[in-house]
């Protein structure tokens, strides 16, 4: 009986243990990272670690039910920028925008202070983390152009916007065919209260799918003042890759450091599944051995 | 989750977070007898506010026919078929079934009913359609033998908002100031949780900004002491906004009191949800009570008894006649004899209107000119 509560315990200790420290990656050196190409025979170079996440079932609103199973990932760095590649089955490619559908989406975390690492969920309370997020609709905003009205109902009609700007030749576009880059003027702002307002998700003319933020905690995320982040996603054979870059020495006080190993976690959004904010799949904490 | 008092309810029920009233709450009076479905208010709101781009679709105020009309498509009828029973104790007006937030599925903090695209594309569906077909040689008698009436719709600034329930970042507040509920366009992240969530279906996802927006009570007017748009437009003079007491705090000089509280007269709209709606309807006084029920709850009968009434009570037909006189919000009021005359904050007069209209009888034939008035077919 002694010798199976050892035994257990052993089992569990081991469990947690290996919990804590994830499923270790780690950057491989390189010169030169290929930003925007999956395919590179650089990513060769690194090994995949394949990460477990599972459905948010901490806080709501909550998922339910799993559709990924993991993450596989990559890492390599070229002693300047860190690049990850992360990639994951998924059947379909969601990057419509409308009242009920949501945008496959991908996440990576990293903690402000690597020696406490705080609360894998988003952090906590003077235990910040940097997460940067790709979405599949931003990749769409840039690859293909903004992703309007017209783009989910291409029958859709508008008699008349009020504030539309003059084309440059002193036309008048119809109003159905008009797009968000004639509507520029500070007046048509006052319409649109999300870019008014300089909210992060009403930006019209993208530079790059990506976001960096801050959490200290659920519901806090902030979206950081410099964005520097990069990143490129690709989906074929139902599987998303998608590259993330940011710096690997960063001037940003407000990027997590990366100037020796540290941990990190991921989050995936299946947008089928009307996977949205809260309700995603997360990973535990995973060393992040960085090779210099 | 907290316990909460919802008097619509006559009992405590769960909501995320503890109860916490405003100072002053927003509140609305519409009587469904007096609307035509002009859409006027739709339109002075349309124009107002959302004529902007990703906003096409949206109408935080629009007017629907019932028992068919419904935007989003069958908003009403995809979550009450949802909540089981919706049992109320008639005797004492206590609610017995689950309110959306009690029915709230493992993981979510409010049952709700996420509509589709298609289910915003018909914003007239069933308009002007009644509630059966006219058999053929039917004539008017006193009652009709089918029924419809206008239900005007804006957001019900509620008490205990299911907006503000199911949004995860806190983006959705209610104004301390005036029980006005916002989104706070700098903070939401257009998760759609609210529209999924808010039971009357007036949070709006804009797919331009990507973020929600919703009707915002006119604040800025609100703040310079005059009514919202819909309510100043209103040719039917249905509407009167004002600010609501709470039940035990209930002023007989408050119009909006007057009506909703002390004479009960006006009732909120599914108040078996839970959210304490603040927009009070006069029910329809021809439609099946049945109907009604549903919609307004228990107190139905003795609103429509006292609103067929309203002639001779002094004080609740003052009250009613202030509905469109004025612009202003109108604080307090006084029936003096022939008179009812509102009252701003300050109590400064908003408005003097005379119980009865006076009648003025021309002669058919006019001495002076000797000219005959009478009517041009």
């Amino acid at each position: 009986m002694k010798k199976i509560i050892l035994l257990s315990l052993a089992i569990t200790t081991s469990i947690l243990l290996h919990a804590q420290n994830g499923v270790p990656i780690t950057s491989v050196k390189v010169s030169g990272i290929p930003a925007r190409d999956a395919k590179s025979d650089i990513w060769n170079n690194a090994q995949v670690s394949v990460i477990p996440v599972m459905p948010q079932n901490v806080t709501n609103p909550q998922l339910l039910k799993a559709s990924v199973a993991n993450v596989k990932v990559k890492s390599i760095n070229d002693g300047n920028k860190i690049a990850f590649l992360i990639e994951w089955t998924d059947s379909t490619r969601d990057a419509t925008v409308d009242v009920d559908k949501f945008s496959d989406q991908v996440a990576l975390q990293l903690p402000l202070n690597p020696d406490t690492v705080p609360n894998f969920m988003m952090g906590q309370k003077k235990g910040r983390v940097h997460i940067i997020h790709w979405k599949a609709v931003w990749q769409d905003d840039i690859e293909k152009g903004f992703q309007d009205v017209k783009t989910a109902h291409p029958n859709y009609w508008a008699d008349i916007y009020y504030f539309q700007e003059k084309n440059a030749d002193g036309t008048t576009t119809a109003a159905k065919d008009a797009t968000v880059d004639q509507f520029k003027s500070k007046e048509a702002k006052n319409y649109m209260a999300g870019a008014y307002a300089g909210n992060p998700m009403s930006i019209f003319d993208r530079k790059e799918p990506v976001e960096e933020t801050l959490a200290e905690g659920y519901g806090t995320l902030t979206t950081q003042e410099k964005q520097d982040a990069t990143a490129w996603g690709v989906w074929e054979n139902n599987t998303w890759k998608v590259i993330i870059v940011r710096s690997l020495v960063s001037t940003d006080p407000l990027d997590a450091p990366l100037v020796k190993n540290t941990q990190i976690c991921f989050a995936v959004w299946n947008g089928t599944f009307k996977n949205v904010g809260a309700k995603k799949h997360y990973s535990m904490w995973n060393d992040l051995i960085i090779a210099k | 989750m907290a316990q909460v008092k919802n008097w619509h309810l006559n009992r405590e029920m769960k909501y995320p977070y503890a109860d916490n009233r405003p100072k002053k709450q927003i509140a609305y009076i519409f009587d469904t007898n007096k609307c035509i479905a002009c859409q006027t208010c739709t339109v002075a709101c349309k124009t107002t506010w959302t004529s902007g781009k990703g906003q096409e679709y949206m109408f935080w105020n629009n007017v629907e026919t019932k028992p068919y009309g419904s935007y989003p498509t069958q908003w009403d009828v995809n979550l009450l078929k949802q909540l089981d029973g919706q049992e109320w104790d008639k005797t004492t007006g206590t609610y017995k079934g689950k309110t959306i937030f009690e029915a709230a599925e493992k993981g979510e903090n409010v049952k709700g009913w996420h509509p589709t695209d298609r289910d915003y594309a018909y914003p007239n569906l069933g308009e002007d359609e009644c509630s059966g077909n006219v058999n053929k040689g039917a004539f008017f008698s006193g009652i009709h033998d089918v029924w419809m009436f206008y239900l005007a719709r804006i957001c019900n600034h509620c008490t205990y908002p299911g907006c503000v329930a199911a949004c995860p970042r806190k983006a959705i507040y209610k104004r301390p100031e005036d029980g006005i509920v916002l989104i706070d366009e700098s903070r939401c992240r257009g998760y759609k949780e609210c529209v999924k969530a808010c039971p009357y279906k007036k949070t709006f996802f804009n797919e331009v900004t990507r973020i929600s927006e919703k009707c915002i009570g006119c604040y800025p007017l609100i703040e310079k002491g005059e009514q919202p748009r819909c309510v100043q437009t209103c040719i039917g003079k249905i509407r009167m906004q004002g600010f609501l007491s709470k039940p035990e705090e209930a002023r007989a000089d408050n119009p909006i009191d007057q009506i909703v509280h002390i004479k009960k007269v006006a009732l909120p709209l599914y108040p078996q949800y839970g959210t304490e709606p603040n927009v009070y309807y006069i029910p329809p006084v021809h439609v099946p009570k049945e109907f009604l029920h549903q919609l307004f709850g228990p107190g139905v009968d003795k609103a429509i008894e006292t609103y067929k009434n309203i002639k001779n009570d002094k004080d609740l037909l003052g009250a009613f006649l202030l509905f469109g006189n004025t612009p202003k919000i109108t604080h307090s009021y006084k029936t003096d004899g022939e008179f009812t005359m509102g009252f701003d904050e300050k109590g400064e007069v908003t408005t003097k209107v005379p119980l009865t209209e006076p009648v003025f009888v021309r002669p058919f034939k006019n001495e002076t000119t000797g000219a005959n008035h009478h009517n041009i077919p």
